[in-house]
């Protein structure tokens, strides 16, 4: 994304704060809000397809309402899928999560071992017992819970998704509108300025969603290519899936990794190595994203201070749970360029003279 | 459905069509370029753009007047009030520039400015429309230009 000037110390908390306040009221339509980020995401996405559409002498609305058709049908499908497929799988899922925790702490106990061998100060510590103790709770934890009260939670949280292409239809078709009505609000002094950075913002955006996307096949296609020739099953929905979750900054690629360490080390019980190189070519992909993916499809990405993040991540949790985690990240981030623009606006010294002429100017004119 | 929607599209149509650079423009089209102008309203003595500002679009005056305050020696004698129908800070449309004068509103002053993104959205999006628009805002350029030479002929000091 494009970067901008630094921000200030009070930019810098008012973003921190209003993510904050932004949290705790997303809770509450946890609902609404993921929808509406899928929305946006999905709206910079298809715009091109429309303006594509356009070119071709499609009329703008008419453009939009044919990719809401396509958007609605595949939703209309994912929908069904999941609302037949969530009760009768919801059996298999109980016993497949048990053989999965079962294959996780097989791993951690192998490992312990093998580090028990290599390291003799782990011996002493008695590592392997230590890390066996703590897999146990854990896996006692999660064991004996029914995952049927987590599917129903799942199927009460889809016919929000059915949301998606309508808030993207809205947007598509109405953004220019949108757009105009909100700087309309804007005062004569600040509406060029507020523009442009409007403008650049939604270039900014659309370069970051769409690079997002490439990012996201990018990283399905190693992944997917890396873990088929491993030899695990599933290999490309769990590369999509590991790609996916990997737009969670930090915490959404140590998730998938984990999953996937497990996967292998319960496909393959016999055969730690194969977890291993999991690990290692999580690594591998991580690396290429640094150095290669991101700078092609993304460019600059926008940049949060790693104490930041761990910040945003536990401020997350403490106002809004698990939600706040996975939430605090991305929203900060839009609230960061929203904060950054608005101040770049509101303290330039040049406009804010015109803006204070312009005030006392129409009150002299009224009191005339 | 059509939301954030103020005037009637006739009312529009009919202030816009009076403006030369949309003369040539169907009713239909001039409703799909209103859909890219953003309308302000500048009270008297309000500034409209400053001199050095970052532009990056043109300001077409539907009503009331505005005044240009150079800083440019050539431009000083040139007649510099606008009126309905002309536009101001045309250059930087095509080029983000910084602005080369102020322009001031003599009187209550309503305007619609188009802005670079927009217009380079309309050139992509819908081009005969797009050429039209720029057609017109070329000849305006180019009588500009031409006024502003034959003033420099006439003018050996500059």
């Amino acid at each position: 994304m494009r970067t901008f000037p630094q921000p200030g110390a009070i930019t810098l908390l008012a973003t921190i704060l209003s993510t904050c306040l932004l949290l705790f009221l997303f809770q509450k339509i946890i609902w609404l809000i993921v929808p509406l980020l899928l929305a946006l995401m999905l709206y910079y996405c298809l715009r091109p397809v429309v303006a594509a559409l356009v070119i071709r002498g499609v009329r703008h609305k008419t453009a939009a309402q044919f990719v809401w058709l396509l958007l609605q049908l595949i939703t209309i499908a994912i929908f069904f899928e999941m609302v037949l497929l969530v009760p009768a799988k919801t059996g298999t899922w109980q016993s497949d999560f048990g053989r999965y925790l079962a294959g996780g702490q097989n791993l951690l106990k192998k490992t312990a071992e093998t580090l028990e061998q290599m390291v003799p100060i782990f011996k002493s510590m008695k590592l392997d017992e230590q890390v066996d103790l703590l897999a146990q709770q854990f896996t006692d934890r999660f064991n004996g819970r029914n995952l049927l009260p987590f599917a129903l939670q799942l199927l009460k949280f889809l016919p929000s998704l059915l949301l998606i292409p309508y808030i993207t239809y809205f947007m598509l078709n109405d953004s220019t509108r949108l757009k105009k009505y909100i700087i309309k609000s804007v005062p004569n002094a600040f509406f060029e300025k507020s523009l442009l950075l409007f403008s650049r913002l939604d270039a900014s955006l659309l370069n970051y969603f769409q690079g997002l996307i490439l990012l996201t096949l990018l990283d399905t296609a190693c992944l997917a290519g890396g873990l088929e020739m491993l030899g695990i099953t599933n290999a490309i929905w769990l590369g999509l899936a590991s790609a996916v979750l990997a737009w969670i900054p930090y915490l959404g690629s140590v998730i998938a990794c984990i999953g996937v360490v497990i996967v292998a080390a319960t496909d393959f019980p016999d055969k730690y190595w194969v977890a291993y190189a999991c690990l290692v070519l999580f690594l591998c992909v991580r690396t290429l994203d640094d150095f290669i993916f991101v700078p092609l499809t993304i460019g600059r990405k926008l940049h949060i201070h790693p104490v930041l993040s761990i910040l945003m991540l536990f401020l997350g949790a403490m106002v809004a749970g698990a939600a706040g985690l996975i939430l605090a990240l991305p929203l900060f981030g839009v609230v960061a360029v929203i904060c950054e623009t608005a101040s770049q606006v509101v303290t330039d010294r040049r406009l804010k003279t015109r803006y204070r002429a312009t005030r006392q100017l129409v009150s002299s004119q009224g009191s005339i | 459905m059509k939301f954030f929607k103020s005037d009637t599209n006739e009312q529009r149509v009919e202030m816009l069509k009076n403006v030369p650079i949309f003369h040539d423009l169907t009713s239909k089209e001039i409703l799909e370029v209103d859909e890219l102008l953003h309308e302000r309203v500048y009270e008297p003595d309000e500034i409209i753009f400053e001199e050095g500002d970052q532009g990056h679009g043109v300001f077409i005056i539907i009503s009331g007047k505005v005044r240009v305050d150079p800083c440019h020696k050539l431009l000083k004698t040139a007649n510099l009030e606008f009126g309905p129908g002309e536009l101001v800070g045309e250059l930087t449309l095509f080029d983000e520039a910084p602005r080369t004068a102020t322009v001031v509103a003599i009187e209550r002053t309503v305007t619609v400015a188009l802005f670079q993104a927009e217009f380079s959205s309309l050139l992509t999006k819908n081009k005969s429309i797009g050429v039209k628009v720029l057609n017109e805002i070329a000849r305006i350029l180019s009588r500009r230009t031409r006024q502003l030479l034959l003033q420099e002929k006439h003018c050996p000091s500059v």
